[in-house]
Formats: C-alpha cells, sequence, structure tokens
C-alpha cells in the first residue's frame, strides 16, 4: 500500500471512532440514568446516586477548566457553593421560587467569576491556584465569622450570610406536593437532566472551535496567542461557561437538598472534586465521570471503616498521581493503544511468507 | 496609645517571624524543584506534635522537643522524595509541577488524618513554651513572642550561610538556577532534590513548634499558617528567599494592625486585597522576574 494514501484515511477513521465511541458513551450513560429509577427501590441508593451526578456535573466542568483550558482554578467549590447560596438567598429574602431563582443564580455566579477571572487573567500556573485557593478561603471565613444581626425570624436573629448555619426551608423544586412518596425519583431526574444537558453542552464546547482554542493555550500559550488565538476572550470565556454550569448546579443542590451552609466550602469538599478528575483522568472527556463512579464507590465501601475515610482518600490521589498521571481514563487508552498495536505488527509477517 | 502601638507590632512581628519560617521552606523547595508542597501544613503539625511527643509522652528536656521537630520534618521531607518526587519526575517531567501539586495535596491529607487518629481532635498544649513577660514603660512583651522571633531569626540565619557558604548550598543554588547545567556539572540533582526537602521539613517542624507554642496543638494547626506563606510567596514572586521574608514581615504587621482597627475576620481578606492589586500590578510579585520562555 501506498505510505501516502495510508497516511490520509488513517486520522478520519480514527476521529470517526472516536466520536462514535463517545456516542456509545454517551448512550450506555443515558440508558443506566433512565433504568435506575425501576431498578433501584432503596431510597438511600438514589440518595447517593443524586449526590453522585453533583460530584460528576462540578468535577467535568472543574475539568473543562484545567483539563482542557489549563486553568489551576482550586475555587471550584467556591462557585458552586456562590451559585447555592444566590439561590437561598433569593427564595429566602425575596421570597422567590426556586426554579426563578436558580437561572438568575447561575448568571450571577458567571459574573462573579468573570471578576475572578480578570484577577487571574496575567498570572499562570501555580499562582492561579494559589489566588483562587485565597479568595474560596476568605469565602469561607467571612461566612463563617458572620454574626452581625441581618434580619429577626421569629425570636433568632439571622446573618446575611446565614453564618455558620447556612439557610434552610426556603423552597423546593415542588416534587413533594406533585409526586407525594416519589418526590426522590422526581428530584432525580431534575439532577440528572442538569447533569446531562450541562455535560452535553460541555461536551460540544470542549469539541469546538473555541475548545481547540482552550487546548491550544494550555500546551502552548506562546504559540497559541502568536497564531491569532485571542487569550483573553479565551480564558473569559471558560471562566464564565464553567461558572455558569457550577453555579446551576450549586443552585440545584441547594433545591434539592433544601438547605446551603459553608459545610459545601469546606477544603475535603474540594479535594473530593480534584481526587474524582484525577482518578479518572484530568483532561479526558469521561474521566470525572468514570472517577465519580469509582470514588462514590470506594467512599461507600470505606463508609464501613469510618474514621479512615480521608485517609483514605489522601493516600488515594497522591497513589493515583503518582501511578497514574492520566487517570484511569488514560489508563484505558494506553491499553488500547497496546493493544492495537500488538495487533498491527501481527499482519506483515502474514503476507511476507507468501510473496 | 503607645501601650496599643507596642501589642500590634509584639503580635504582627511575632506572626511575622512564623510566616517567614513557613515561607522559607516553601519559597525553597519552589525555587530549586519547581514544586509547591501543599502537604507543608501537615509538616507543620507533624513537627508540633513530633515534640509533644518527646518533651511530655517521653519526659525529655524541652530543647529535645526542637531536636525531635527537626527530625520529624527530615524524615518527612525524606519519605516525600522517595514516594512522590522522585516517580514523577521520572515518569512525566513536563506536567510535574501540577502534578505534584495533586500529589502532595493528598500527602498532606493522609498525613494531618494520620495525625488525628494517633493523637485525637482534642487540642493538646505545646509543652516546648517559655512562660512569663518582659515589662516596660510602654507595655509588656510576653517571653514566647521574643523566643519565637528569636528562633525564626536564628534559623533563617543559617539557612541563608547553608545556602550561600557550603558546597551543598552552592549545588543547590546551581540546581535552581538551570538544572540540567548542574547536572552535566556533575551535582548529583536527585540528591539536591532530596536535601531541599529534607532541609524544608526541618524548618516546618520547628515552625510548628513555634506556632503550637502561642496557640494550640491541633492536627490542622498548620493550614493557617502555609495559607498566609502561600500569600508571601505569591507577593514576593515565588522562590525569592530574601523577599518572601520582607513580604511576611511587612504583611503580618499590616495583618495585624488590620485586625486591630477593624476586627479579626478582616484580617485575612484584606491581605488577599492587597495580594491581588500586587498581582494585577506585577504578575509575578513584587521581587519576581517575569519568565520569558522561548517557543
Amino acid at each position: 500500500m501506498m505510505p501516502e494514501a495510508a497516511a490520509s484515511p488513517l486520522p478520519v477513521r480514527r476521529r470517526n471512532t472516536a466520536a462514535r465511541a463517545d456516542l456509545a458513551v454517551a448512550f450506555v450513560l443515558i440508558a443506566a440514568a433512565v433504568a435506575l429509577p425501576f431498578l433501584v427501590d432503596s431510597r438511600y441508593v438514589l440518595g447517593q446516586v443524586v449526590l453522585a451526578l453533583f460530584y460528576a456535573t462540578v468535577a467535568t466542568q472543574w475539568n473543562l477548566l484545567f483539563g482542557f483550558a489549563g486553568v489551576f482554578s482550586l475555587a471550584q467549590m467556591a462557585v458552586f457553593a456562590f451559585g447555592g447560596y444566590a439561590t437561598a438567598m433569593l427564595c429566602f429574602y425575596f421570597g422567590w421560587s426556586v426554579w426563578g431563582a436558580i437561572p438568575v443564580a447561575a448568571v450571577a455566579t458567571a459574573a462573579a467569576s468573570l471578576v475572578v477571572g480578570l484577577a487571574c487573567l496575567r498570572l499562570t500556573g501555580v499562582y492561579v491556584a494559589l489566588l483562587t485557593l485565597a479568595i474560596a478561603q476568605v469565602m469561607y471565613v467571612l461566612i463563617v465569622t458572620d454574626t452581625e444581626c441581618f434580619v429577626m425570624v421569629g425570636s433568632t436573629c439571622r446573618q446575611f450570610t446565614g453564618g455558620a448555619v447556612g439557610f434552610a426551608r426556603f423552597g423546593d423544586f415542588g416534587m413533594r406536593a406533585l409526586l407525594k412518596g416519589q418526590w426522590l425519583v422526581g428530584n432525580y431526574a431534575i439532577v440528572a437532566a442538569v447533569f446531562a444537558v450541562t455535560t452535553f453542552i460541555t461536551y460540544l464546547v470542549v469539541k469546538s472551535p473555541v475548545g481547540l482554542a482552550f487546548r491550544a493555550l494550555k500546551d502552548n500559550p506562546a504559540c497559541a496567542v502568536a497564531r491569532g488565538v485571542n487569550r483573553f476572550t479565551a480564558q473569559l470565556a471558560v471562566f464564565g461557561v464553567s461558572a455558569f454550569f457550577t453555579g446551576l448546579a450549586g443552585g440545584v443542590y441547594a433545591a434539592h437538598f433544601q438547605a446551603i451552609g459553608p459545610g459545601v466550602l469546606s477544603l475535603s469538599q474540594l479535594l473530593f472534586i480534584v481526587a474524582i478528575a484525577v482518578v479518572g483522568g484530568v483532561g479526558q472527556f469521561w474521566g470525572p465521570i468514570v472517577g465519580t463512579i469509582v470514588l462514590v464507590a470506594a467512599d461507600e465501601a470505606m463508609r464501613e471503616a469510618g474514621e479512615f475515610r480521608t485517609l483514605g482518600l489522601g493516600i488515594i490521589i497522591a497513589a493515583s498521581m503518582v501511578l497514574m498521571p492520566n487517570g484511569l481514563v488514560g489508563r484505558f487508552h494506553d491499553l488500547a493503544r497496546f493493544l492495537a498495536a500488538r495487533r498491527a505488527p501481527a499482519a506483515p509477517p502474514a503476507v511476507s511468507p507468501a510473496e | 496609645m503607645a501601650s496599643v502601638v507596642v501589642a500590634v507590632l509584639v503580635a504582627g512581628l511575632t506572626s511575622g517571624a512564623i510566616y517567614a519560617l513557613a515561607t522559607v521552606g516553601l519559597s525553597l523547595v519552589w525555587g530549586s524543584m519547581g514544586m509547591l508542597n501543599m502537604a507543608h501544613a501537615a509538616l507543620l503539625a507533624l513537627g508540633g506534635y513530633a515534640a509533644f511527643t518527646a518533651v511530655t509522652t517521653l519526659g525529655l528536656p524541652p530543647v529535645v522537643g526542637f531536636v525531635a521537630a527537626f527530625a520529624a520534618g527530615a524524615a518527612a521531607g525524606a519519605l516525600l522524595y522517595v514516594s512522590i518526587v522522585r516517580p514523577l519526575l521520572r515518569s512525566a517531567p513536563a506536567a510535574f509541577e501540577t502534578n505534584v501539586l495533586i500529589a502532595t495535596v493528598g500527602a498532606g491529607i493522609a498525613l494531618e488524618n494520620a495525625i488525628l487518629m494517633t493523637y485525637g481532635g482534642q487540642p493538646l498544649k505545646q509543652p516546648v513554651a517559655a512562660a512569663g513577660a518582659f515589662a516596660f514603660e510602654a507595655g509588656t512583651i510576653p517571653v514566647q513572642n521574643v523566643v519565637i522571633v528569636t528562633v525564626a531569626v536564628v534559623l533563617m540565619v543559617a539557612t541563608a550561610l547553608l545556602l550561600g557558604r557550603t558546597k551543598m548550598g552552592r549545588a543547590i543554588r546551581a540546581t535552581a538556577q538551570n538544572r540540567e547545567a548542574a547536572e552535566l556539572m556533575g551535582v548529583p540533582v536527585g540528591r539536591v532534590y532530596l536535601q531541599v526537602l529534607m532541609l524544608s521539613g526541618m524548618l516546618a517542624g520547628v515552625c510548628g513548634v513555634l506556632v503550637s507554642a502561642i496557640t494550640q496543638l491541633t492536627p490542622p494547626l498548620g493550614n493557617d499558617p502555609m495559607l498566609k506563606a502561600f500569600i508571601m510567596c505569591v507577593v514576593a514572586g515565588l522562590g525569592n528567599l530574601p523577599g518572601a521574608i520582607a513580604a511576611s514581615f511587612g504583611l503580618a504587621v499590616i495583618e495585624a494592625f488590620v485586625q486591630y482597627a477593624a476586627g479579626a475576620r478582616w484580617g485575612f481578606p484584606v491581605l488577599l486585597f492587597i495580594v491581588i492589586a500586587v498581582l494585577v500590578w506585577r504578575p509575578s510579585g513584587l521581587f519576581g522576574r517575569a519568565q520569558i520562555r522561548r517557543v
């Protein structure tokens, strides 16, 4: 076969198989998500799956920011909390329904995140990580130490930010009134739909020219800028997109649990998200989803061990970074490539004796 | 009025000394190997608890507490090198900067929780502490604060001498300047990295003893100094030791004044605003030089 002829169709075919594989994974996920409420009877399991969907959504957005655009932000849970708090405060102070509050909160989160993005714009790598971590810590400290009375609710005093307690009972999706005992299935459907839609749009973003620009900026900023990629707009765009969806997830989280508190800002929550992305594979689109499944299952298994949970989580993060820097999905690709390479050289010797 | 100024200055300089010591440990590792050690906070806690074990549990004299903190910090640094840094440098040197950050986050969490499970979560009293105070016309200065500033300054001078005057220091500086060139000149880069991590661990261990002497021994005791140390590093420019020390003392005094004037909860936010302002003005820190990379 001519080498030129062999070289040109190969990338096209590979791209097609990659797209087909993505489609297959998506179908399997959707089928599993639809089948789940019919198969699972336990309210506890369904509740944990809803929680896992939140983790997967937030980790996917972090992966977009860090894995694809190379912006090492550690403010992901702060962004999530911003969406949740904005939803809770709109409902609590203005009596909005959560359906109206969540989109507004998501837009507000994106706007606030753009300000952070502007502050980070001239920084690179670890400087971004340190600054965003500090911003998240300040948000936590200011909320927890808030003791000034803002409004009186009955005979108790309530702080503007909810203080160390946070907000609770400000409204829900209305599923309790609609579905009675099956309300959790209704909430599950909403959360699963949010996860599916945000993941689908993120996929489109990653595969679009804008997504290519993100990746070019990550791999080699100077080259990308020289080739005409606008770093300013691309970086702000990725901050905005990621924050919008993360804030949306935060709002849905607050509405699902009917509560939001400073606990979501704790370091262990952020670490869990980071661990999910690292175990699954940073920069691999399906990485956070694989990571969520593995880590939630591991977390559930370690629940018996109680106090060893956080210790185990730390060891899992460090060990998977050392042993598989590209995560489980990266290891899977390595394996696929290894098998393909083994199959490919096997063909020529079969031909040559016949000549 | 004078007594207030003295009290605020004493508080500011004391925390400045602690921040400076934590910052030197972080900055040393960053400057020589491009590694941001997120497990530094856990090393601080480890040092504090090692001193506690040596003095309270084993009944040794308080000075031995410092030795125990030194030893524990150095051992943890060596362990960090063998288990995380060396394999990561071998497998993916290009992505080392971010990979090692995430991996040390995990190591730090694991160490902090191991300490929590060994000693329990309830606050303990650091036995390596000094009581009493010097009384002046303008106010009093606790002996403990003098001890902290003295120990920190002595250690920083010792570190500076080690880096500037010894063969080992020359190897560290050479590696920091240009790793490949140093390697070609026969510097054993792997051993230099091991030495730097052990040195940083020792400084962190003693810093943990000093922090717990004015507060209490709790497993997360290192988190606050580490976060502040990051801020000092960023303001000064990562890897710049004299700049980091200057930034530590300067910002700690500002923090103490803000805490006095506006309440304790505003100290950290004000620091953060200063950092953002500095970074927008000079993205590589006050004393840092912009990195110019060839494409």
